[in-house]
């Protein structure tokens, strides 16, 4: 009895920061079913055979870039257009990198400058708004023709003027990225191929979810939902609010960035049509889909849109994906997740009344 | 030559002038329908490359069905006008209030219609031609019917202009779209309203498509190649559908002819989304907006 | 340079020594619910465009792919065995393409993979293909220089065709020459190509144009061109966009002939637009339907019995038909699917008899050695045949690419071996 009860103690105890009024999941089902869906991914290849792996690692090194969405947007109104810039720009860093350090040196530094350099840049886009007074629909507008410019400037890079040492930037073409997913130094190091890629993959969602998820329950997070609510308010309250936004889409861009090098490394190669107007579409499709205020939501359902879209093999699928997207928006408002959410929560409560009125118990600790 | 006597410069100019109104034409009729829909309404509209689509759709098939070129533009407007009412009375009518969802909205109506198209009509269209021959000057030469279509860009603002500032429907559609609850107060019809403006902007888009017809390769991609040209171009414009369709139109095409005599046609390209970054930052509200700003601080001035 | 570039494989045994996958490899390659994947017959994967960008090239090339299966299948079938078809739509789309060589490699367990329109998309999938040492046909015509142990890239190269038109035009029509090109890879590469051969018949380039994909106004360029007066314009240009120019080009009574590689053989142009657009264009083919040899008639006609409805079959559908009997032919000499010995097979050296006539493999290099000609469209839009040569794929020998002695999967290009371009 009292070791259950202590492992109750510190399942709350663990559950504490990842919790609060701005996420949607917080009861113990909602953790069970975390546990069970990573679970799930888990074994997945064990079920089905390290093969079968290798494009969900896809869809969610995709789930990846759209969490950045989710978490400017749906926790600080920043509707960006501009995420696969940030995961294009590092995909090709990591490229640049490793093809003129071909060692696990090179790997290393790739994921490192990779991620900065999106990271950077996503800064600088982010100063460069915000504190231009850019608000609303031109962000999105702003964030979407930056991406469109690195599209039109990188198709031209056919020519062999266009190499940065040993590295081809390869134009419409695109550029065949040999270096693995590696870490280590010089020649001795752990690399991560196959299997081993789906697995870092995975890992990477699970822990940035986590993190996300603590990070918009704490301070900070609250002061990016005021910002996101009422700006003009939030500033009044002596919030920083440009800073605010700036720190968020800065954020959001490093997740882009680390999503851009598991891309890359994901396929081996990477080329412009990623920062085109349906690339950078489909982060905001799958967050509107799945919930942009829910990173659970979102992953879901990138995966679940990829999944689907693969399977669609006949002339019909564009036109079964699109009337979906329609159907979907129009029927649930704000996504999938709070539906569900919504739906678990009156389950509960029918319940609990039914258990009530069997004169049993009250039930224990219900959601938020 | 007997041209001897006119200096070189000024057949350059003259050669920038038209290659101007070439990228004027194209830049204002790719944006007219979404300055109304996206400017006015705020309906981030991404199925509208995909109205234009349907306009040439509906000229190409009806001018092989044995209409003249005219009547088959006529039709193409009109088919599209009907498909933009019926989508915005089933899908459109339900998101007003939620301006990003329609967004993913009109992206799925955007796949829709891309595949039906594809489907229904195959990869491609027997192109419709009007050969209407080229005006030529020293060396160079311009197509007459581009020259054209800049022509109709300004007959199309105009009209728009008289409709949106003297005639019932456009003061209350004005009304509507600034506020609609007062509106409603004032006994106007907002859903009428909605669904009337919605029309016109899908009427429009219609009319590109038509008037792109000839001047086009019309495939189920075409709606493509006018998205992304005009959503820059009523950012950079502004809400004001008749003064930053104008302004922005010409903005960018004088940026687009000059860079494109500079550096050829890949500086130009870019260049035209370098300018709309560099506008939002400075003009945040577009080139209207910094306008009604400096009317305002004049008259305060005063 | 002292650090030793890794090779994929070695990383690749680096990886097994990490955990996970170590633990995965104690699992049956199924998984414990997966089937053993694929079917228990040969199959092929065919990945061919019908949606999207390129799906006005990629239909006809995904028909003729399946006619030529059928009539295998109907002949008895390859090792008496009937050949079944994994064919999903890739819709012109990158990452589809990657996801699906990955099904049609891991779980279809193809024998051989026809895939891709694009260049780009040609090396998405290029990594996989190696990774797997996958048996590849990409029947596009492209730039060239692909140099890859199992990828037989059996289309025309810039060089074949250029080869074949560039001469040609200098002698008719005079040596200025204007080069407007699609601003990307296999344009810019083919721009190397023309300056290469203007050199060698002392001709001149008095201008040229890269222009972006997507480009719709050429206004500017025309001019530029009516500035130079050449005496012929070498024209890559590429997709439904730049066909603009050849209506822009008749409104502007622009009538100096284009020596081309690009227009008519694939996107049938001179069919779907209104003459004169086309008159006086000269291209480089191995192929068009338009060629009246037996072999030619006798195939479009079977195309278009199996197809009433098909609006063209081009000169990429030609490809993907004679490499499918190509590789029933090498799997029949092999006496077996398995993929390593029927690129063995092929690297001894084959010959087929195509619609295009009898062509035969270069075992060294992977290419075709083609009957390139100059289809000539005059301004009715009629087709004529100018000349013929039977041009080998020369560029990778010179470089030295020899697979049958050493493998690789590189790709050259002209600049990296000629000066001056």
């Amino acid at each position: 009895m009292s070791v259950k009860s202590s492992i109750g103690v510190l399942a709350n105890r663990l559950r504490e920061p990842f919790e609060g009024p701005n996420t949607i999941g917080n009861t113990n089902g909602f953790w069970i079913g975390f546990l069970l869906t990573v679970l799930l991914f888990a074994i997945y290849p064990i079920l089905f055979g390290p093969y079968a792996a290798l494009n969900p690692a896809q869809f969610l090194v995709f789930a990846l870039l759209a969490v950045s969405l989710t978490f400017i947007w749906g926790f600080c109104g920043i509707l960006s257009f501009g995420q696969v810039a940030f995961f294009g720009v590092a995909g090709y860093t990591f490229g640049i990198v490793t093809i003129n350090i071909p060692t696990y040196t090179g790997a290393t530094l790739g994921i490192i400058i990779a991620v900065a350099v999106a990271t950077a840049f996503a800064a600088v886009i982010g100063y460069f708004m915000f504190y231009g007074g850019v608000r609303d629909v031109y962000v999105t507008i702003l964030t979407l023709v930056v991406a469109l410019v690195l599209h039109t400037f990188m198709e031209q890079t056919a020519g062999s003027q266009w190499t940065i040492g040993e590295a081809h930037l390869g134009g419409y073409n695109g550029m065949n990225v040999p270096q693995d997913l590696a870490v280590g130094f010089g020649e001795t190091g752990v690399a991560f191929d196959g299997v081993a890629h789906y697995y870092v993959v995975l890992f990477t969602l699970v822990v940035t979810y986590l993190l996300l998820r603590a990070v918009v329950n704490s301070r900070f997070g609250y002061a990016m939902v005021a910002t996101r609510e009422d700006e003009a308010r939030t500033e009044m309250f002596g919030y920083n609010t440009t800073f605010i936004k700036l720190a968020a889409f800065t954020v959001g861009g490093a997740i882009a960035g680390i999503s851009g090098v598991l891309f890359v490394t994901w396929g081996a190669y990477i080329n412009p049509s990623q920062f085109e107007l349906v690339a950078a579409t489909m982060p905001v499709i799958y967050a509107s889909i799945g919930g942009r205020k829910s990173f659970a939501g979102t992953i879901l359902a990138a995966v679940a849109i990829q999944y689907l879209e693969l399977q669609l093999t006949g002339e019909w699928a564009f036109v079964i994906v699109g009337s979906l997207l329609v159907l979907i928006i129009l029927t649930m408002p704000d996504g999938i997740a709070p539906r569900v959410r919504n739906l678990v929560l009156a389950v509960g409560e029918w319940r609990s009344n039914r258990d009530r009125s069997g004169q049993s118990p009250p039930a224990e600790e219900v959601s938020d | 030559m007997s041209t001897d006597t006119i200096p070189d410069a000024v057949y350059v100019v003259l050669r920038i002038f038209f290659e101007f109104t070439h990228s004027f034409g194209l830049l204002v009729l790719a944006t007219v329908g979404l300055a109304v829909i996206f400017g006015m309404m705020g309906i981030i509209n991404l199925a509208h490359g995909e109205f234009i689509l349907i306009g040439a759709y509906g000229t190409t098939l009806s001018f092989h069905a044995g209409l003249p070129l005219p009547l088959a533009m006529v039709t193409g407007v009109a088919v599209t006008t009907v498909v933009g009412l019926i989508l915005e009375r089933t899908v459109i009518r339900h998101l007003y209030d939620r301006l990003l969802d329609s967004m993913v909205a009109t992206f799925g109506l955007s796949l829709v219609i891309i595949q039906l198209t594809r489907i229904l009509f195959g990869n491609t269209t027997n192109n419709v031609s009007l050969s209407m021959g080229s005006i030529s000057y020293g060396p160079y030469s311009s197509g007459t019917y581009r020259i054209l279509l800049a022509v109709i860009a300004l007959v199309v603002l105009a009209v728009l202009y008289w409709v949106f500032t003297r005639t019932k429907f456009g003061l209350r559609a004005r009304a509507t779209m600034q506020d609609a609850e007062t509106a409603r107060a004032m006994g106007v019809n907002t859903d009428r309203m909605y669904m009337l403006t919605f029309g016109l902007g899908a009427a429009l888009a219609g009319l590109t498509g038509a008037l792109f017809t000839p001047a086009f390769t019309v495939d189920p991609e075409i709606g493509s190649e006018f998205l992304v040209e005009s959503f820059v171009t009523v950012v950079v414009g502004g809400p004001s559908v008749l003064i930053g369709t104008s302004l922005g139109g010409a903005l960018l095409g004088t940026i687009d002819a000059m860079f494109t005599w500079i550096g050829g046609s890949f500086l130009g390209e870019i260049m035209i989304l370098i300018a709309a970054i560099i506008a939002i930052r400075i003009m945040p509200e577009g080139i209207t907006g910094l306008l009604e700003d400096w009317r305002q601080k004049r008259r305060e001035d005063e | 340079m002292s650090e030793q570039r890794l090779s994929r494989r070695s990383v690749i045994a680096g990886s097994s020594v990490g955990l996970v996958s170590a633990a995965a490899g104690c699992i049956e390659e199924g998984g414990l619910l997966g089937g053993g994947g694929g079917s228990d017959g040969p199959i092929i994967g065919v990945l061919e465009d019908r949606s999207g960008e390129f799906a006005l090239n990629g239909e006809s090339k995904w028909q003729a792919t399946l006619m030529a299966i059928e009539e295998i299948n109907a002949d008895g079938g390859v090792l008496g065995e009937e050949v079944e078809v994994y064919d999903p739509d890739p819709q012109s789309d990158n990452e589809r393409y990657q996801e699906l060589t990955r099904e049609a490699i891991n779980s279809e367990q193809v024998d051989a993979l026809w895939a891709a329109y694009s260049s780009a998309d040609r090396e998405a999938i290029r990594p996989i293909v190696n990774d797997h040492d996958q048996l590849y046909f990409y029947t596009t015509q492209y730039e060239g220089g692909v140099c890859d142990e199992t990828v037989f890239p059996v289309g025309a190269t810039a060089r074949q065709q250029l080869g074949a038109v560039i001469p040609w035009m200098i002698e008719e029509f005079g040596d200025e020459i204007y080069i407007i090109n699609a601003d990307y890879n296999f344009g810019n590469i083919s721009q190397d190509w023309v300056r290469l051969l203007a050199d060698e018949e002392g001709a001149e380039i008095v201008g040229s144009e890269e222009i972006p994909l997507g480009e719709t106004d050429f206004a500017s360029t025309i001019n530029d061109i009516q500035a130079e007066d050449p005496d012929f314009i070498a024209s890559m240009l590429v997709g439904s966009d730049h066909e603009n120019f050849y209506d822009q080009r008749a409104d502007n009574e622009l009538d100096i002939p284009i020596g081309s590689s690009t227009t008519m053989a694939q996107g049938y142009e001179h069919e779907r637009l209104d003459p004169p657009g086309l008159a006086d264009i000269y291209v480089g083919v191995n192929y068009m339907p338009e060629l009246e040899t037996e072999a030619s008639e006798e195939f479009t006609d079977k195309f278009y019995d199996e197809y009433p409805d098909a609006e063209y079959v081009n000169q990429e559908a030609q490809n993907n038909y004679f490499s499918v009997y190509l590789w029933k032919e090498a799997v029949e000499e092999a006496g077996t699917f398995d993929q390593d010995e029927v690129i063995a097979q092929l690297e001894s050296g084959m010959e087929v008899d195509a619609p295009e006539g009898t062509i035969e493999l270069d075992p060294a290099t992977h290419h075709m050695t083609h009957h390139m000609r100059i289809g000539h469209s005059d301004e009715d839009h009629n087709i004529t045949f100018d000349e013929e040569q039977y041009i080998e794929p020369s560029f990778l020998h010179e470089v030295g690419c020899d697979l049958t002695e050493e493998s690789e999967t590189t790709q050259y290009e002209p600049s990296d071996f000629y000066d001056g371009i």
